[in-house]
């Protein structure tokens, strides 16, 4: 269509570039010709546009969906909170734990052993407490399972927002708080404790001072 | 060089069940002076009034870490000699190669036990 008008056009100048005397008409044929080529080209871009700007509604609408997925106000608002409270119970409960273990220990180790009988007592009524301070271990495995619930309700919710957007990784820190506390960690060598099987052992450490 | 069992002890921690995890291991060791402090800047305070034959240190910690503690200690001139043992869960070879570097006596990974702690502290003492 676009190469028909443009034929027409290159037709019309031809035709007055032969002639000697232009007409009105002439000139009319070739400025029909030329609006006529114009307008193919405006239409072909204007849909072209409109094709453009609807993919990008489309786009919008669909990210847009996708953040609704992602249910950020509920992960923030509930499921993160809700974990916080669950590890800082572990932590409590697994400190109170302890206490009660080495209040009992030390109570043993200080008791007095004069008195056989008194003493075999006191030692059954501490490895009794002991006994029952171990129960925090069930319930600190119950409350780090709901943990991990949570992490896997937020790693599908970030995972299937990313594939949908097509998210690249930017490297850097989110923020500055995050960015003097990766500097903090790079700068004392704050690794935390090793994974099993990482890490070096005492055998290997004292190899490395001594050698 | 026998351990002198007199001598004042000090136990740097920010985790309190540690501390007593450690100071009762000392008692059983023998050790009866027995200080303890909550992170280094704390740990630094208590050394420049009161004269430590040992300190037996976490390294992380804030605000300042078990690392930078032994530093400070190294670099004051009436700190420098007293005997400095890590215990931390920091275990890679590059905490163990910048706390030898630093001029750590012994490095004690967590967990541990009274057998481990006992040896390091002989070690030290060169016994």
């Amino acid at each position: 269509m676009a190469s028909q008008s443009h034929a027409a056009v290159r037709a019309a100048a031809d035709g007055l570039s032969e002639k000697d005397d232009i007409s009105l008409v002439d000139v009319l044929t070739l400025a029909e010709a030329s609006i006529r080529s114009m307008k193919s080209f405006i239409d072909s871009l204007d849909s072209k546009v409109y094709d453009e700007f609807r993919e990008i509604a489309q786009y919008i609408q669909k990210t847009k969906s996708e953040i609704g997925h992602l249910q950020a106000n509920d992960l923030r608002s509930k499921h993160i909170p809700e974990a916080g409270h669950e590890l800082g119970a572990v932590v409590s409960s697994t400190e109170e734990a302890t206490t009660k273990i080495m209040e009992c220990a030390e109570a043993i180790l200080e008791a007095d052993t004069s008195d056989a009988d008194a003493y075999q007592q006191l030692v059954n009524d501490k490895v009794m407490i002991i006994f029952e301070a171990c129960s925090f271990q069930d319930l600190t495995g119950q409350r780090i399972a709901k943990v991990v619930e949570t992490l896997e309700h937020i790693e599908a919710r970030v995972t299937r927002f990313a594939a949908a957007i097509g998210a690249e990784d930017i490297q850097g820190d989110a923020s500055e708080k995050e960015k003097k506390r990766n500097k903090r960690k790079k700068d004392l060598i704050l690794n935390g404790p090793a994974k099993k099987g990482e890490g070096v052992s005492q055998d290997d450490i004292d190899a490395l001072l001594n050698g | 060089m026998a351990v002198d069992l007199s001598m004042p002890v000090l136990v740097v921690d920010d985790y309190k069940t540690m501390i007593r995890i450690i100071r009762n291991l000392l008692k059983q060791l023998g050790f009866s002076d027995v200080d303890d402090a909550a992170d280094g800047t704390e740990a630094l305070g208590k050394m420049r009034e009161k004269r430590y034959g040992l300190v037996i240190s976490d390294w992380n910690m804030e605000p300042m870490t078990g690392y930078e503690l032994l530093k400070e200690v190294r670099s004051d001139e009436g700190l420098a000699r007293t005997p400095f043992i890590m215990v931390t869960a920091e275990s890679k070879t590059e905490n163990v190669i910048a706390a030898k570097k630093a001029g750590v006596n012994n490095y004690i990974v967590k967990p541990f036990n009274a057998a481990t702690l006992k040896s390091k502290i002989d070690a030290v003492f060169g016994e």
